[in-house]
């Protein structure tokens, strides 16, 4: 440093060192990559959406959501489609709901901590189990001598779906306070009066947002659906006792075919599924800021 | 609270609503007694896709079929996933054992073709045996290379990669390529071999007849095998094949006739149904890659009796919906085969 | 008060009858047993998910023994079956995936949390959220038709043209191979990772990051000496996680692998992972030992699926005591 400064202010020496201006500039570096990563990430979300929304508006029409899925070289729509995904979704939910809000239950009212910790340990373990494998499960143990059905095809959707409903549902039983519960049996309730009565319709803002969030990602899968329910009739169908064609399934067949109607057909069908992922998700956030929020 | 009231029962409303739906819309005498599943050869699904409807009036049953690939189809019927199974590959001898009692009937009969995706050439392209083994083998590598120079000389070869299409899946149509492929070159047969699931040394894969056509249609430079109705339904181009005449012959219903045209008087067994590479005797415009296509079918089941009904009308009306899809009605002797074969099976 | 069902609750100061306390003893029995139960058939169930895979893949284990691991073959008509090529095409396009994915992450993580005022970042955060939303087979159909061909059409050719002489750009450009799936996985991580990021980073004390500011750092060497040193181990636990996620999914990597079936240098060239082989070919294996080699291959996914996730977690435990002790 050669000149004596004006002032004694540190800023206005520093100023003329090398050493800052480098630094500054890779500040200014690094904010920029940060801009350009956040950048990057909207740009493909607009492009990936994008191109959903405009490729599949034009084929939307009513015939596409009133007529089935096309036998080859015939006209369809996804109809059949959007019944079985119906369904096999509000089984999977009727299936795996209770159960994954019972073993919550057991983790925050029941379980010893290291009873706890093992059985958190187990539902993130069975969350990572990948959606293909348990596909192969449920085909080793069910469709294999039985045939496809809807059934199973939300029995494995179930699967995937517990873990996630669990540990919402336990996330949120813990943030209850105590004092609720002692109160209660206190005054003498039964401990499972307690749970049922009290603490569940507290928690059932956050159960109901861990339930949307998961449904939101089980409408989407098709690894499972694959091998438990994807032989299914081109017509329109609630047997559930049968194969039930759905909506990811059909997108992965579109997906896949040579023909353009096909595939103006799968980015439709695309569309629907992100609407739908969408205004689920959309859901889950106004009942989560109408808990916490007012 | 009442949100979340409120929204469930949104939802439930919404399932509700779909299953209304879903019931008015559903198509009526669907009971589980006349529901037929069936999985396997995509080959043969534009012909079954016409099928449905024909059978559900004539019998009132209803048909569920998914072209998963021929293998996925013994797969099926062997775990007994399914009523019948598809496939154009016959069984071999441990996969018949495996089956429990299945008798494997053809019935129906087409052609796989070539299509290619190479712009501006001003003709259709020749290939031979040979040559196309030398593809797949990945020894030609470029359109333009002396092999195809050869046989195409008057057409405007580009200096263009070629991509070799193959399917992912367990798949008859590759077992009757591959069949082709190894009669005659004796380094496919032994560097890839003749199956429905294969080994290729080069390509890119694609699952189904459906998948494979989606690759070349995208891609330029590509070519793949793939049964003629849906090189004609995405309104490719295929390449006429040299046969044992010299002629390049093409998959349409008379190159599919002269290919079938040497077999025995009586057919006795499926090993006599090989039609690959037919001799100088088929005919000129004999087609040299062509394949029955079979149904397996479990001798005894709960739908015996249904499926029984369903095979013996394929086999006789059937065949009439098959010629605009450029599958040829089965040769006489082939649907007397079929009928002792149809007798196997248990039911009314 | 009035929420309190009177009839099973006996007035304060009034002892129950033997009749009532047994009543009561038989409610909570029961749900407790309920709920027990539930989470006993978690567990339960659990174990039958590796036991089956295992069961039904015992006929390869028992052929080809461990061996299966480290062979490059997948021949039918010889029954020559291995698992190399898989685990090859696995690591690979994960690595892709995480080596690109990770930085992009923590960008957007301090991008929301250093850089964007409140009303910037909430919306870009809730798209971020939004992308992972979007089903896997929705990008596998975008990765197809649209990804797909601009890959092959731009993206290869310039990086052969200007890093043609790696051998890891030579080859002919294709549609469907390594990198696409790669770049497909990379959408899919990002959105994972950095939502982790973003909450590390939410945490780090700000009495720390202000400390380092007093001291005269930049913000950006604040950020790289406090908020990264402090969220290291949960960034591992995201790398880690989004590792999972890479390694498991099937759907959209098969629709843009190409089905390859050898190990290839060049990241152009068709291959398979684990996850896309098992979609592509079970339902189609027609013999014993293909079928048993395909679940063999279910069991190897399932078994680095475990480890990353016991990894992740177990990161997250000692990073959750360490900061307890603290």
């Amino acid at each position: 440093m050669s000149a004596v400064p004006q002032t004694v202010d540190a800023y206005d020496i520093t100023r003329r060192s090398n050493g800052l201006r480098r630094r500054r500039a890779t500040e200014k570096l690094m904010g920029t990559l940060g801009v350009v990563s956040a950048g990057l990430a909207v740009a493909i979300l607009a492009l990936v959406l994008g191109t959903v929304l405009l490729k599949g508006l034009s084929a939307l029409d009513t015939d596409f959501f009133t007529q089935p899925r096309p036998l080859f070289g015939a006209e369809g729509g996804i109809a059949d489609a959007l019944v079985g995904s119906a369904i096999i979704v509000a089984m999977c939910v009727v299936f795996a709901v209770p159960s994954a809000v019972l073993v919550a239950i057991y983790m925050a009212e029941y379980a010893s901590p290291r009873v706890a910790t093992f059985l958190r340990i187990v539902l993130d373990v069975l969350n990572g189990v990948p959606a293909i494998v348990v596909g192969i499960f449920i085909f080793g143990i069910l469709v294999v001598g039985h045939g496809q059905s809807g059934l199973f095809g939300a029995l494995a959707l179930a699967i995937l779906m517990l873990p996630m409903v669990a540990r919402a549902t336990q996330e949120v039983l813990e943030v209850i306070p105590r004092s609720l519960r002692e109160a209660s049996l206190a005054l003498g309730v039964t401990k499972w009066k307690t749970t049922t009565s009290i603490v569940l319709p507290a928690a059932i803002g956050g159960i109901l947002t861990g339930v949307v969030i998961a449904v939101a990602r089980v409408a989407g899968e098709t690894a499972p659906l694959l091998f438990t329910s994807s032989i299914a009739a081109n017509q329109v169908s609630t047997d559930a006792l049968h194969a039930l064609p759905t909506l990811p399934v059909a997108i992965f067949t579109f997906s896949e075919s040579a023909d353009p109607a096909d595939q103006a057909r799968g980015w439709a069908a695309a569309l629907v599924l992100i609407v739908f992922v969408l205004v689920t998700n959309i859901l889950a956030k106004v009942f989560s800021r109408g808990r916490t929020g007012r | 609270m009442k949100k979340a009231l409120a929204a469930t029962l949104a939802v439930a409303a919404l399932v509700a609503i779909a299953l209304v739906a879903g019931r008015a819309a559903a198509a009526p005498a669907a009971t589980k007694d006349t529901a037929i599943v069936g999985t396997g050869s995509s080959f043969v699904f534009p012909l079954v896709s016409k099928w449905i409807p024909e059978v559900a009036k004539a019998y009132g049953f209803n048909i569920t079929y998914s072209p998963t690939g021929s293998g996925a189809g013994i797969a099926g019927v062997t775990a007994r996933t399914v009523d019948f199974g598809a496939s154009d590959a016959p069984l071999s001898a441990d996969q018949l054992t495996a089956c429990k009692g299945c008798v494997v009937i053809p019935w129906a009969l087409s052609a796989t073709s070539i299509p290619y995706n190479v712009p501006g050439l001003g003709g259709r392209l020749h290939l031979d045996g040979p040559t196309l083994a030398n593809i797949y083998l990945g020894k030609i590598t470029s359109w333009n290379a002396p092999a195809i120079k050869k046989l195409n000389p008057s057409l405007n070869l580009p200096n263009l990669r070629i991509t070799p299409v193959y399917r992912s899946d367990t798949s008859g149509t590759t077992y009757n390529f591959t069949e082709y492929l190894s009669t005659v070159s004796g380094e496919f047969k032994s560097k890839v071999g003749n199956s429905t699931a294969v080994n290729f040394p080069t390509g890119v894969g694609a699952r189904g007849s459906s998948g494979v056509a989606g690759v070349v249609s995208k891609t330029e430079g590509a070519l793949t095998y793939v049964d003629v109705a849906y090189s004609l339904a995405n309104h490719f181009t295929f390449a006429g094949i040299k046969n044992k005449s010299g002629a390049f012959a093409l998959p349409g219903l008379r190159g599919i006739k002269q290919a079938v045209s040497q077999l025995p008087k009586k057919v006795t067994s499926l090993s006599q149904l090989k039609i690959v590479d037919p001799p100088k005797s088929a005919g000129k415009q004999a087609y040299p890659i062509v394949t029955f296509s079979y149904v397996i079918v479990p001798t005894n089941s709960s739908k015996a009796g249904s499926v029984r009904k369903l095979v013996y009308w394929a086999v006789t009306q059937g065949q009439k919906f098959g010629p605009p899809l450029l599958f040829e009605p089965l040769p006489v002797t082939v649907q007397a085969f079929a009928y002792r074969e149809i007798k196997k099976i248990q039911g009314v | 008060m009035s929420t309190i069902d009177d009839t099973a609750a006996p007035a304060a100061g009034q002892a129950a009858t033997g009749l009532e306390r047994r009543r009561l003893r038989l409610g909570d029995t029961l749900f407790r047993g309920l709920a027990l139960t539930a989470s006993a058939g978690s567990v339960f169930l659990l174990g039958w998910i590796a036991y089956k895979v295992l069961d039904l893949a015992w006929p390869s284990i028992q052929h080809f023994g461990l061996s299966f691991v480290w062979t490059e073959a997948w021949d039918p008509v010889t029954e020559q079956f291995g698992a190399l090529t898989f685990i090859y095409g696995t690591a690979l396009t994960s690595l892709i995936a995480l080596v690109i994915a990770v930085p992009i992450s923590i960008g957007i993580a301090l991008f929301l949390t250093e850089i964007a005022p409140k009303k910037v970042a909430a919306p870009i955060a809730t798209m971020v959220e939004l992308l992972a939303a979007i089903p896997s087979v929705v990008l596998g159909l975008w990765g197809i038709l649209v990804f797909g061909p601009w890959i092959a059409e731009h993206l290869e050719p310039f990086l052969q043209d200007h890093l043609g002489f790696l051998p890891i750009f030579s080859g002919s450009p294709s549609q469907a191979g390594i990198l696409p799936a790669a770049l497909v996985l990379t959408i899919m991580i990002v959105p994972i990772t950095s939502a982790i990021c973003r909450e590390l980073f939410l945490r780090v004390p700000r009495d720390l990051t202000d400390g380092a500011l007093a001291l005269g750092s930049t913000r950006w060497e604040s950020i790289r000496g406090v908020t990264l040193t402090y969220a290291a181990p949960g960034i591992a636990a995201a790398v880690l996680l989004g590792l999972g996620r890479a390694f498991g999914e099937a759907i959209a990597v098969t629709q843009v692998i190409g089905g390859g079936n050898s190990i290839n240098v060049s990241w152009f060239a068709t291959g398979d992972t684990l996850a896309s082989r098992i979609a592509s070919q079970y339902q189609g294996a027609t013999s014993q030992l293909q079928a048993g080699s395909i679940l063999y291959l279910a069991a190897i996914l399932m078994a680095i699926s475990l480890v990353t996730n016991v990894a992740a977690q177990l990161i997250v435990r000692r990073f959750e005591k360490a900061r307890r002790a603290a």
